[in-house]
């Protein structure tokens, strides 16, 4: 990284980021009220009984919804800025979409997170690097339930369809995890993650 | 209202990997399968009683990505492993204790006499097999030779039918293919390196029976090799995949007494034994189809175009107007889609197996589901009821014959929550087995390998 690719780049308010701390403007659409912080993320259906699935630690895992994806990854750093990528606006809560995997087994418990990377610059080089520190970050984050689609959003990079082939191979993401340099790069973005 | 199959777990091999496991190989003739793990480890598992017999380590500096046994060995197996170390092993072991697992004896791996001459199993390629008795437990498999020559994570390794040639693929979009010397010294002589795919190769296949090689790309394309005047070339170049093609399975290819192509629901004999006839046939004259899964979600067949038919079929320059200068000539190959299997997946698709024994298609991918597949005759009446509800004539039928491919099972959440990367047939050789059974075997995330009946 001899020179910056964007030297400038524009920096959102960190106290204007979503957040769960406050109720924001999605979260008072939803469900109204200012106590709706502490009820339960997804309704709690009461009648049905407990999922049967004792598939290990299924039971006691807590419901995962947008907002908690985006904690997860708004707090990784620019690779070139000591700047987060929701500062950044690369990520943001809008381009984050949780749904079931399989829409035809009503009673599978997989589910895609699919999210949405807006590099701060058309042709930034870095953008395979931002999108697989986001990938790594859920794939260590989340349940193996869940399935990542990590995709630069449409019409904002040169070789979009490039990075999006390279960050939904399981094969090459593999083999990245096991490449020294490049997670070494990828630790450091991590180094503001809580 | 159509037959299912019916898949039932049987298994799971035990102790499974702590870490990934990519891919599992059923050995050609004994009862075992080497499992390859993330944890840079081979695991041999026996499918009698499905325990681990051993775990061949020390070998590769990162994940052991893909393995392949070669075949026709008599009383030594030998396992070539690919790794995204670059580099593939060879591996050599005497047969002894898979021959007592399949004479039913179970675990076997204690109370081995101990050879008095252990000199033996360095064997140079002369000494006889019974006379090289086995070596210690720890020493069980030996470490032949390192095949070094990729830039990157190897994919896929391939033996071809004779097992003189071994085929390996890489991220660095090359294919390797590799003469086994069979001098005792463990020589191997690079053959042919081919780099026409513009990405990652993916898989490498070997046809059953001719030195013809079938490769899947990151490219999203399926080529085809073989050799002229000793030159390894292209024959053929296959674009109909919408993403990476993950991997390859030929279609078996017919032996004596054993049917394996297309069910014919019909009661009666004549007209089954004539379907069949002029399936042989038309099979004899395109020779073994190939069957591949992408990321595109898709499973799909292909099948070469006879030669004689090149001549004059849709490619000729009568019906096309182009003209001959550029049409396939000498070793071209012209390969068409046979059919796209019914839609069973909703993420990639990693891994096909067609069964050599009863022609049942299974695939299985990110999406943790198992598929399987049958491909039936259809008949006149069936091919009239089609006609009646349009006014289109099907002028092929009578002298084509035609089949379709029906989604006969699925196993939901196969390895629960996790991926399986991979699922291959192999003979069952249990207790509870009787005579000719195959099982499925299938390779997940978690580091699970489960062993699968399927019954129709």
């Amino acid at each position: 990284m001899a020179e910056m690719q964007n030297s400038n780049p524009t920096i959102l308010n960190a106290a204007d980021l979503p957040t769960r701390l406050r109720p924001t403007v999605t979260r008072k659409s939803e469900y109204g009220g200012i106590f709706t912080s502490a009820l339960p993320l997804t309704p709690v259906d009461f009648e049905s009984d407990p999922p049967s699935d004792s598939e290990d630690d299924n039971l006691l895992e807590e419901p995962i919804d947008e907002q908690e994806i985006y904690d997860l990854i708004s707090s990784i750093s620019d690779p070139e800025h000591p700047i987060s990528l929701g500062e950044l606006a690369v990520v943001s809560l809008p381009d984050i979409a949780i749904k079931p995997t399989l829409p035809d087994v009503p009673d599978s418990p997989l589910q895609s997170v699919t999210v949405l990377i807006t590099p701060t610059i058309t042709h930034c080089s870095l953008a395979t690097v931002i999108g697989l520190g986001v990938r790594v970050r859920l794939e260590q984050s989340l349940p193996p339930r869940f399935r990542m689609d990590v995709r630069i959003k449409e019409g904002t990079h040169s070789t979009g369809d490039e990075v999006n082939k390279q960050l939904a191979d399981k094969e090459r993401v593999a083999a990245a995890l096991e490449n020294g340099a490049l997670m070494g790069v990828i630790a450091k973005m991590m180094e503001t993650c809580h | 209202m159509s037959p299912k199959v019916t898949i039932t777990h049987l298994s799971d091999l035990t102790p499974p990997s702590q870490e990934r496991t990519w891919l599992t190989a059923p050995h050609p003739t004994l009862p075992i399968v080497a499992t390859c793990s993330s944890d840079k480890t081979i695991r041999v598992y026996s499918l009698t009683n499905f325990t681990l017999l051993s775990t061949i380590t020390g070998g590769h500096k990162r994940s052991v990505r893909t393995a392949a046994w070669k075949p026709h060995m008599t009383g030594e197996s030998v396992l070539a492993t690919g790794s995204f170390d670059a580099t593939v092993g060879i591996w050599r072991r005497w047969d002894s204790y898979g021959q007592e697992d399949s004479a039913g004896m179970g675990m076997s791996s204690n109370d081995k006499p101990i050879p008095a001459d252990t000199l033996t199993a360095a064997s140079n390629g002369t000494g006889t097999v019974a006379a090289d008795r086995e070596e210690e437990d720890e020493e069980e498999w030996r470490f032949a030779v390192l095949l070094d020559g990729h830039d990157s994570e190897v994919k896929s390794v391939s033996w071809s039918a004779s097992g003189m040639l071994l085929a390996t693929c890489s991220r660095d979009k090359s294919i390797w293919i590799w003469e086994d010397l069979d001098d005792g010294d463990n020589n191997f002589e690079t053959v042919a390196v081919m780099q026409e795919h513009g990405g990652d190769v993916k898989c490498v296949s070997w046809h059953p029976s001719e030195e013809c090689l079938a490769s899947g790309s990151y490219d999203d394309t399926i080529r085809l090799w073989r050799e002229d005047l000793d030159d390894w070339g292209q024959v053929a170049c296959i674009k109909g995949h919408g993403g990476t093609v993950w991997f390859l399975d030929w279609e078996g290819e017919e032996t004596e007494g054993n049917w394996s192509g297309p069910i014919a629901h019909s009661d009666s004999e004549s007209e089954l034994s004539a379907l069949q006839a002029q399936w042989r046939s038309q099979r004899a004259l395109s020779g073994p189809r190939l069957l591949s899964c992408s990321d595109d979600r898709t499973v799909r067949v292909w099948r070469r175009q006879p030669k004689e038919s090149q001549q004059t079929g849709p490619l000729s320059s009568a019906t096309t107007g182009i003209p001959s200068i550029i049409r396939p000539t000498g070793t071209d190959e012209v390969w068409e889609e046979d059919a796209v299997l019914p839609r069973a997946h909703e993420l990639p698709v990693y891994a096909v197996a067609w069964s050599k024994r009863t022609g049942l298609v299974a695939s299985t991918g990110a999406d943790g589901r198992i598929a399987l597949y049958e491909e039936r005759f259809v008949t006149r009446e069936q091919e009239q009821e089609q006609q009646a509800g349009s006014d289109a004539m099907d002028t092929t039928s009578g002298d084509v014959l035609r089949t379709e491919w029906v989604l006969v099972g699925v196993q939901d959440g196969a390895h629960g929550i996790y991926e399986i990367n991979h699922v291959a047939w192999a003979k069952r050789a249990d207790r509870g087995s009787g005579g000719e059974e195959e099982v499925l075997v299938s390779t997940a995330d978690d580091g699970s390998v489960k062993v699968w009946t399927v019954t129709r």
